[in-house]
């Protein structure tokens, strides 16, 4: 059992209720070898085909792009949560 | 495309030690944050400082969602929205950047105040100071200096959406009209690519401000932050 709480419950109701049929899960570096479960846990409860993003994950500002040509439909970032964006800094 | 955001909050107990404890005992107010791992978690830990006189106070920094939290990007103390002035910090979690960020936002402040890191997985306390970032600090003051010397400046702009800040960049011509701006787009970072464009005499670093610190240390060309690059002369001031 993981040390945080991964919330998958959740992110399986996110995936039934959006019919997100492909998912991107986004994991800091602490937390990526979490992923095998939590792929496991969306193969077992939905239909949705999952994808891991090896590399970094530095934040909520650091939200990968060009995910368009995976038909993503959902990224699931973990630990971390807003972030509001400023001009500036 | 949706976005759902875990905050994977620690699921063991978060609590002071009592060597912790008889060592804050020394400070009257404590300005308390932590990483969304631990902020929702911080209770206890509320309860035994003020169990023990000592002021808890905290602030939700410019760019977090919640009070207590902390990120590794809020190295400027107007950031943090702290309106009380304290004795120390205290950061709950595990790792260095974060607290490391509570050390930045005081760089340019008259009196230190120490911050206590409380680990509460390994339960263990250490200290950071601004020694722990003289390095970087003095990378900053020299690269500084040449920035204000140097002609050719390679304004590094990154495609993370939460990063880029390609239009607050402009303001760089408007302030130095003298200068050569070169533009340059990447998603990662990777000083290594620098060496490549021989004619950039300094470089600015527009993405995460923890890059131009941080990371700076360890690239031997010279390398700024936006906001330090746009008001030089009187950032230069500020180091002792």
């Amino acid at each position: 059992m993981s040390s945080y709480n991964l919330e998958i419950e959740r992110i399986i109701r996110k995936i039934k209720e959006k019919k997100a049929k492909y998912v991107l899960l986004q994991l800091p570096d602490g937390l990526k070898p979490e992923a095998e479960k939590i792929v496991q846990e969306i193969q077992k409860n939905t239909n949705a085909i999952s994808f891991i993003w090896l590399g970094d994950c530095f934040g909520a500002c650091d939200i990968p792009l060009g995910l368009q040509q995976f038909q993503i439909d959902l990224i699931v970032q973990f630990g971390h949560n807003t972030f509001i964006k400023e001009f500036g800094w | 495309m949706e976005l759902l955001l875990i905050d994977a909050v620690y699921q063991g107990e978060v609590k002071l030690d009592n060597k912790t404890l008889e060592y804050l005992k020394r400070y009257k107010s404590i300005a308390l944050y932590a990483a969304v791992q631990f902020s929702s978690k911080l209770e206890n830990v509320i309860k035994q400082l003020e169990q023990k006189g000592i002021k808890v106070v905290s602030s939700k920094p410019a760019r977090t969602k919640e009070k207590y939290q902390i990120l590794g990007c809020d190295i400027y103390h107007g950031n943090l929205n702290l309106k009380e002035d304290v004795d120390a910090y205290l950061h709950i979690g595990d790792g260095r950047f974060h607290p490391l960020a509570l050390v930045l936002q005081q760089r340019n402040l008259k009196n230190f105040k120490e911050v206590v890191m409380y680990d509460p997985i390994a339960k263990k306390m250490s200290m950071l100071t601004l020694k722990d970032v003289e390095v970087i600090l003095k990378k900053s003051k020299a690269s500084l200096k040449l920035f204000l010397l140097k002609k050719n400046i390679g304004v590094i702009l990154t495609t993370k959406p939460g990063q880029q800040q390609y239009l607050y960049s402009l303001k760089l011509k408007e302030r130095y009209p003298d200068k050569e701006f070169y533009y340059f787009i990447d998603d990662n970072i990777n000083s290594k690519n620098f060496e490549n464009f021989p004619f950039i005499d300094v470089w600015v670093n527009t993405a995460c401000p923890r890059i131009g610190l941080d990371d700076a240390v360890y690239v031997k060309e010279p390398w700024v932050n936006l906001d330090e690059a746009l008001d030089a002369e009187k950032r230069l001031g500020e180091f002792s």
